[in-house]
Parts: C-alpha cells; structure tokens; sequence
C-alpha cells in the first residue's frame, strides 16, 4: 500500500510540473495574429490600409475593371481563343450564369476598406504615438477607394447592395437588399467628402503618390462621379483643383517610344495620378488576357483606321496609335503588352506583365473638365482642352474636327471620340459611351447603338440594336450564384 | 478481476446487447436514392405548373403526345402560357382545346418543338439551327417597344422566360401560340396585293407552279425550298413598266415563256434563290445561285441595310439594291419571301481584263509601318482574310530585295512540311473565257504546283523556280510565257497556267496546290485574268504601276 502511494504522489507531483505552463489550453494561433491583438499601433493601422491597396493586385479585379469597360464597347474584339463567356457578352447573350458578371472582386475590396473603417478609430486611443490627423488619413484612404469600387459598381449594375460594416464572422454575414442608384451615389459622395477632408496631399514618396490615394486622386474620383450623374460644376470644381495645384502634366509625346516608356512601360510618370502599381512580384493578369497565344481580346480591325485617322503615306501618324494603345499588325493591346515602342514593337514578356492598371490620369482631368465645360455653355475652352491633348498626341488631320463652339451635340461628340482615341483600352470606353448616350434622356442611344453592333456577327445585328434599345440592358445582371446566396437581393429587371 | 471482466458469461451478454442493439438498429429505414436525377421531364414541368399552362398539358392529352414528351430525349418546346392558348382559341371562335380538330392540334404541337436542346444563346435574327418537328423553320428576333425588348419567336410570340432546363430538353415559355405559315410562296406572293405583276409573271412563266409545291410533295428533297426577292408593282412603275403586257413586251423574246432561254422566265428565274434564305443567312454569305443558269446575285450588309448586287464592275460601283428588312423574312411553307426595293435583273455584262496585284489587300495597306516599307510575316492567326492556309507555314509580305511592282510581293510556302496548298479569294471575276498568268521572280528550288479555280484543275502545272525560257514574244507566248514587266527583267515572269471558263460572275477561289518538291521562295507578285479575245502581253507594268502599252 505504502509503495502505491508513493508511486501516487510522484506520478502526482511529475503531472502537475508537466502542467504548470498552461499552454495546451491557450487557443490562439501559433502563426498568425487576431483581431484581438491587433488594431494596437499606428503601424498595424498602416498595414491594414495597405492591405486594402493590395487586395486591388487581385487578378480578378482587374480582369473586370478592363472587361465591364469594354467587351461591350466597340473599341476590343474576340479571338479564336476567347471565351464562350466573353464572346456570349460581345454578342448580347447576356446571363446571370455568366461569371464576367461576378462582383465579388470588388466587394472583397470593399470589405478590407470597412474592416479599416471599424477598426481603425480604435488605434488612436490605444497608440500615443498616433495623432488625429494621421488616423484620420488613413481612414480617407479607405474611404476613397470604397467610393471608387462602390462607383464601378453603380456605373456596371446600377442597383447594387451597400455593405458599409466589415464581415469578419460568420455570424455577420448578412442579406443584403440592393439600394437605389441614388443611395449608392450618396453614399460614395459621403465617403468622398470624408477623403477629400482628410486625404494627404503627397507621401513624400513618388510611387507611393501614384500608387496610394491622396487629395489629388480623391478630386480624380469625384470629377468622374460627378460627370456621371451631370453634376458638372461640381466636375470642374474638382478638375480645377487637381489641375491648380501644378503636380501634374502631360507626359511629352515629342518621341514616341520615350513617350510610351514613361507613360506605360514603367508607369507612374508625371502624369499619371492613380495606378494600380502591379510589379515582378505582383504581376499582372494580361500576359493571358492579350499577349499569350490564349490572348481573349485583341483591339478591333477598325481602329486604326475610324479611331486613329489612318494616313495611308504613314507621314504622320498619332502617337496613340500603332505602338501606343495597339500593335497594328496583329491588334494586340499594347498599352499593356509592349515592352518598347517606336520603329520596333516588342511585346513583353510573361515575366514582364507588371504593367500597372491606369485609373486616372491628367489627361482624363482635362478631358473630364473638357466635357463638363461643354455642357455648361463654355464650348471654347472645352476645344482648347482638346487641341492640348491633341498637340501632345500629335494626332492627325483625319480626326481633327472644328465644330461651332456653341454645338454642344457636336463638341461632345468630338470629346468621346478624342476620350477613345486618348483613354483605348483603359477600360473607360463602355463607360464614356454610357454616359454620352444616358445624357438628357438618352438623347445619344444611337451612339451607343453603332457601338455595340461594330463588331458583331451580321446575322445578330438586328437583335443586338434591339437589345440595346432597352436601356435597362446597359446595366450587368447580379451573378446568379449572388442570387442563391442573398436571398433578398433582386435580379435587375432586364434580366428577370 | 481480469477473468470476471472478460469471462466467458459477460462475453456472452455483451454479445447479446450488441446483437440486440443490431436488432433495433435494422428496423430503421436507410434512405436510397433510386433515381439518378430529380429532374422532371417536360410534361412533369407542365403537371407541377397548372397555373400557367395547364390548357397546353391538356393539348399535349388531346394529341397523345405527353406520352414521348415525358421520356428521355433532347427536346426544345415553345411552351405557350395560358392565356396564350386562350387567345388563339378565340382567334378562331372555340372556347375549349376539345372543340378543335385533333390533327390540327397536332401540327400545333410539333411547331413548338424542336429536336435538339436549343438554347437562347443560340438565337439570332433568323432561322433556329433545328427545324421544327412540324417542318417549318422558326425564326427568332428581339423587338423593342414602350421602352421594353422582348426576345421573340417568329415574329408572333414573345418569350418570357428562357432556358427552363428540364431533364429531356429546354423550355421556353411565350406568351402567345406560334401558327406555322400556310400558304406557298406563290400563294404568299399572290395574296400580297402589292405584287401584282411580280405574280402574272411566276404565273406565265410556269413558276407559279413550281413554287406552289410543298417541300414534301417535291420529287427534288435537294431543291425543295426556295427564297424569292419580289419585285412590288410600284418598283416596276419607277422602272417604267406600268403593266404586266409592258414587261412581257420588254422580256419575252421566244414564243414558249416556259423556256429556260426564254428572257423573260430567266429575269423571274433570277428573284428565284435555292434554299430557305432569311436575311440573317443572306447577309452571312457573299454570293448565291439563283434559278437562273449560272447566274448569281451577291449580297452584303452595309450599316444596318442589306445590298445585294452591290459591286465594283471594272473600277466603277454600281449600287445594290435594297431588300427592305420590314418586308422581308416572311417565312412560307416553302421557303422565305424579300422584297427587293429595286429592279433586279440580269446584266448582260462583258468580260474585262483584271490585272491583280495580291499585295493591294486592305489588311497590309491599313499598316503604313509596313505597306511599302517593310516584310511581314503572318501567323496561322492573323492571316489576311483574302488567304486560306492549312499551315504550318505561313505567307510573307515582302518588301525590297529584288522586288517588281511596287516593290513587294507575297512569299507563299508549298510543299511537305510547309502547307499542302493556298487558296487566294480572287476579286470580281465576269462570267466568261479567261486566259491565266502567274506572274512571279524565280526563286527557290524546284517544286511543282497545280493550279486551280473553284476546284477545276488548270492545263499547266506552275513551278516557281523555272526561267522563262528565251525566244520572241510571240515565241514565248505560244510556249505560254510572257515578260510582264517594264522594264523586262529575266527574273520577273509571266507563266500561262491554263484557260477556263468562269461559270459565274463574282469572287472566285484561287488554289495553288503542291504536288512535288517542297519549297519556301513561291514569290507571287501578280495573277492576270485576261479574257481570251484580248491583248495576252500588253500592258506591261512598270514598278510604280504605271502601265506601258503595247507600241
């Protein structure tokens, strides 16, 4: 008995020592970090904004950026290799099956921006090291690119769920109702108007400049917003401020293959004002999309020659042309697929496809001021901004118009078609052609219509027009799977 | 406390509740699934919806075809709702699907159905790929009205919802019943008051008859349908013809209108195409045989508008003639009625030379870094439209070397491993007798092509690396050779392939096809289409195109 209760006590006694560290019951990660723990410095607080820039590197995202802003456009066309997907699109199959019509992308980004947002005020009481004004920087941050992705939304599906609090459990994951068009612009407005406030003007960095939202891109995103709903004092007032503050210019286009180098091939030029900075260790998804022998979408045969002004004696030539948006030899989209321009085109290669995606450039300022000033009755400055664009272009006799200053209908058309000329394959196309047809009560559908049919098949050409005619069919169907998933969500009405 | 534990007596209750507990266990039903798919069939999908097509199930009774309708297959139904139904009985004064003769019914149903799963991506702005089962095509479009477009079905009916997946084929269901056509051509035609004369013309000349015959009653199954472009009274009034004795006048030149020779049953032979041909086809296709012999009527799309006739004649365009699209597509039993908003008829037309450059093709003249400034090499991909390549090789344009007019020419590869052939859609060729020349720089090595046209083999096989031979001019003709170019250069050649007889005036396919060698250097500058009765050698070209005339 004595022996057995010995043996009790030691076995006892080693048990306990074994125990004494309560590790085993500790049930955080090893390898990661929790929410709990985190949120506690301003460098957390930094990294978590940049995280928000990151999730924009996600293939997917651009993919969409560039697909919604012109498969249905008439500037790209299909190749052998596309998809049936892409290819239903161009031809006005539209489904909700169809995964081009997948808004999750952005909503990811969106839901990086809202955990930012709810979290983030909380750094400041925990962070002595962190002031107001720099806490409050980095919540512009996100609440600008939450604008910008809920303004591609709006422009893509018009209807679109507000998710404005983060989902970080299951638990929140909520049903969601689409709101207005009206709600989703007030409320990019709103987190405009927060960035515009708060948003730094420089980093102090010139890649993080271009690569990070600051007042500057704020103003960008606003101008555009503002045309879109035909707030146009407000689009000038928000050009005007970019253009006044004499940060940006327009890349000289004096040599063509200087010019595409600075502008496209290494990006983040002086021109440039928001990019998305892919890199080597971040590449971009175009070497599949238009370079490979895969390539989905090559630049339409005709536009060279309608958008560009061919001259056949090749005397003069727009610099936007061969070598600078395209390759006029094989159609590839060379904005993103060349490496060099001038005399001799070489495509990049795949460990090459680090050209960065651009949303805004001061071009797209002069223009965007161009055309709101041509609607408010300035039709003059709206030319002289376009002759400058077209100066530096070197654009060509065959697209130079002179219409009267006081034509509004004719000045607008001259702007999109320089905006097509200027801004191919930028993934604006759809979007300025939307806009230019939505004006006044869809007073320009034909437009739009001539469009759409540019490049597609004879034999559909009549159903497509008659589509198109429905305008509630210029807006994407919500993806079905977002249907199952969201009970409460409303497929748009076109496609019920 | 070991043996008690394990003991042969609590091993046998242990035993026991294990089995008992099996026992019990037993008696819950494991649920199997014995059907491979949930999915209903079509008449399930009728059966589970009697809200909204209940009076269709009831037709599909009547007629006794629910029965294959629920089996397996790959169907397409049209699936008229309710109120669809309703209307049509209405149209025709019954008040229930009982009052109605049962094998009409049945020919109702078998125009809402297809053979084949088809699906909305496969609408377009004519006929479905699949006929229905009644023997009529369907055609589909998309209408915009009030602000709203439907996607619609023969132009009678408009969808509703697409693409109900069943498990033995697709649904669609529209909003009205889709009637097939009852008339022929020739009833159609007639009936259409404004064709007045059109119609006195099918009637003299016999071919009022031959397309009033139902595809299934016609000996010829191959030319069973017929597409006729007619000709309205007031179009014949713009042109001068104020009656149908004014165009039997104008026309008829033999005493038997029935005649094939006869001009006028050629003229009403030439609004006759083969085949059901709504717009969206006669758009898809540059060309079609009419009626007439030999004789065929060219088409295209330009904006919006069909054009057919619409050419270049010798350097000098002659404007189509419309077919007017609210008109048109009007589907018969026996095929598809236009209208053409001009006067059509044969041109007697006489040949002309064509002195084809292949290098002035719009794909290389749309590229000024290269046209006239640089090669080119094309791949499989991007081949211009006017070449077909089975590959692997691939043709060149080049420019400079020893180049003739120009400066450029087009290096075509032949041969093993290169590409069995390459065919050049040629331009406008006018029915008649033409004598051929490749014109080419010997190059390469020895590799022996035959050329041919529409697959009509020529007399003479081409090799592109033989010298022309020498001689006189008219030495060198009867060996069938020529000195093209001006200045005359050893090098550059004119070679005679063979003489033929082109049936038919339009674009024609050109062939080079290897028999023997294989090589890259087929340096192609020129193809020279010269009709029999004419100049063989002159003109010669100089190398900016200028033509030099015979002294």
């Amino acid at each position: 008995m004595k022996k057995i209760l010995l043996y009790t006590v030691v076995a006892v006694l080693i048990f306990s020592t074994n125990t004494g560290c309560n590790k085993w019951l500790n049930v955080e990660p090893e390898n990661g970090i929790i929410r709990d723990n985190y949120w506690k410095t301003k460098e957390q607080l930094e990294a978590a904004v940049v995280g928000c820039y990151s999730s924009l590197l996600d293939n997917d995202l651009v993919v969409d950026m560039f697909a919604w802003g012109e498969m249905r456009a008439d500037m790209v066309t299909s190749t052998l290799k596309s998809s049936n997907d892409l290819v239903n699109i161009m031809q006005a199959n539209i489904l909700s099956s169809n995964p081009y019509t997948d808004w999750s992308p952005f909503y990811r980004t969106i839901n990086y921006c809202n955990t930012v947002l709810d979290f983030g005020p909380g750094v400041l009481s925990r962070d002595a090291t962190l002031t107001e004004e720099q806490q409050n920087a980095y919540l512009a941050e996100a609440h600008g690119l939450r604008a910008l992705m809920y303004f591609y939304l709006l422009r893509t599906f018009g209807e679109v769920p507000l998710q404005l609090e983060a989902t970080s459990s299951d638990e929140q994951v909520k049903q969601l109702v689409k709101s207005s068009k009206e709600e989703v612009f007030n409320q990019i407005i709103k987190d405009l108007e927060f960035a515009e406030k708060y948003a730094v003007e420089t980093y102090g960095d010139l890649n993080k400049d271009k690569g990070r939202l600051t007042k500057y891109s704020v103003y960008a995103i606003a101008a555009d917003v503002y045309l879109w709903e035909d707030k146009y004092a407000d689009c000038i007032a928000a050009c005007d401020k970019v253009i006044n503050s004499q940060r940006f210019g327009l890349v000289d286009g004096s040599d063509q293959s200087r010019w595409f180098n600075n502008l496209y091939f290494k990006g983040n030029s002086s021109e440039s004002i928001f990019e998305f900075q892919f890199d080597q260790q971040a590449l971009n998804p175009f070497y599949d999309l238009f370079i490979s022998t895969n390539q989905q979408f090559i630049a339409a045969p005709s536009v060279m020659e309608e958008v560009y002004g061919l001259d056949p004696t090749g005397l003069t030539f727009d610099i936007r042309g061969n070598g600078g948006s395209l390759n006029a030899a094989d159609g590839m989209i060379w904005k993103f697929a060349g490496a060099s321009s001038g005399t001799t085109l070489v495509p990049r290669t795949a460990d090459q496809s680090y050209a960065h995606w651009f949303v805004y450039r001061f071009a797209d300022i002069l223009l965007m001021k161009a055309e709101a000033l041509n609607q408010t009755g300035k039709g003059q400055e709206a030319l002289d901004l376009v002759a400058t664009i077209r100066a530096r272009a070197h654009a060509t006799e065959n697209t130079f118009q002179q219409p009267d200053p006081s034509d509004k209908g004719d000045i607008a058309a001259y702007i999109l078609a320089e905006r097509s000329r200027e801004f191919a394959f930028e993934g604006k196309r759809w979007f300025d052609l939307l806009r230019y047809a939505k004006r006044d009560n869809y007073a320009n559908l034909n437009t739009l219509l001539l469009a759409v049919t540019a490049n597609s098949p004879g034999y559909l050409q009549q159903t497509i027009i008659n589509k198109y005619k429905d305008v509630r069919s210029h807006y994407l169907p919500i993806n079905a799977q977002e249907l199952q998933t969201d009970k409460a969500l409303v497929q748009n009405p076109y496609y019920k | 406390m070991k043996k008690s534990l394990f003991g042969k007596k609590s091993f046998g209750l242990l035993l026991l509740v294990l089995m008992a507990q099996l026992v019990i266990w037993s008696c819950k039903k494991v649920p199997i699934i014995y059907s491979t798919t949930d999915e209903v069939n079509i008449t399930g999908y009728l059966d589970a919806h009697p809200d909204s097509f209940s009076a269709f199930r009831q037709i599909l009774s009547v007629t006794g075809y629910d029965g294959f309708l629920s089996a397996y297959g790959h169907y397409t139904l049209f699936l008229p709702t309710n109120a669809g139904v309703e209307s049509y009985l209405k149209s025709m004064n019954k008040t229930s699907v009982d009052q109605v003769d049962v094998k009409e019914l049945q020919d109702l149903v078998k125009f809402h159905l297809l053979k084949d799963t088809v699906y909305s991506i496969s609408f377009t702005d004519g006929k479905l790929p699949q006929m229905t089962m009644y023997g009529q095509y369907l055609v589909t479009g998309a209408s915009f009205s009030g602000g709203v477009t439907r996607v619609t079905v023969n132009r009678q009916a408009n969808i509703l919802e697409t693409n109900l997946r069943m498990g033995n084929g697709v649904i669609h269901v529209i909003d009205h019943v889709l009637e097939p056509a009852r008339f022929t051509l020739a009833e159609k035609i007639e009936k259409d008051g404004r064709y007045g004369i059109f119609t006195q013309a099918l009637k003299f000349t016999g071919f009022y008859d031959s397309l009033n015959i139902l595809p299934a009653a016609s000996h010829d199954s191959a030319n069973a349908w017929f597409t006729v472009l007619a000709q309205s009274d007031s179009v014949f009034h713009a042109n001068g013809i104020q009656n149908f004795e004014a165009l039997r006048d104008k026309y008829n030149n033999t005493t038997d209108p029935k005649n094939p020779a006869d001009s006028l049953h050629m003229f009403v032979a030439y609004h006759v195409l083969h085949g059901a041909n709504y717009l969206a086809d006669i758009i898809s296709s540059s060309s079609f045989n009419t009626l007439a012999p030999l004789q065929v009527i060219t088409s295209k799309l330009s904006g919006s508008t069909v054009l057919v006739n619409d050419d270049v004649f010798n350097g000098v365009h002659e404007p189509g003639i419309v077919l007017n699209r609210n008109t048109s597509d009007l589907s018969a039993t026996n095929g598809v009625l236009h209208e053409a908003l001009g006067a059509l008829s044969i041109k007697v037309r006489s040949p002309f030379a064509v002195y084809w450059d292949v290098c002035q093709y719009p794909e290389i003249m749309s590229l000024p870094s290269y046209y006239g400034k640089q090669s080119y090499n094309y791949s499989l991909t991007n081949l211009p439209s006017f070449i077909t390549d089975p590959g692997p090789a691939t043709p060149s344009y080049i420019y400079g070397g020893s180049p003739f007019l120009y400066g450029d020419y087009l290096k075509i590869p032949l041969g093993a491993n290169r590409t069995p052939y390459v065919e050049l859609k040629t331009p406008l060729l006018v029915q008649g007798k033409y004598k051929i020349w490749v014109c080419f720089r010997r190059a390469g090595r020895d590799n022996i092509n035959q050329v041919s046209i529409d697959g009509v083999p020529l007399q003479r096989t081409i090799n592109f690396a033989t010298y022309i031979p020498k001689g006189t001019v008219a030495e060198l003709e009867a060996q069938g050779w020529k000195n093209y170019t001006d200045p005359v250069s050893s090098n550059w050649q004119g070679y005679l392939v063979g003489t033929i007889d082109i049936q038919t005036t339009g674009r024609h396919d050109l062939r080079f096809t290897n028999l023997k060698g294989t090589d890259n250097d087929n340096w192609l500058d020129m193809i020279h289409f010269i009709p029999v009765d004419m100049d063989q050698i002159y003109p010669r070209f100089q190398m900016d195109g200028t033509k030099t005339y015979a002294p």
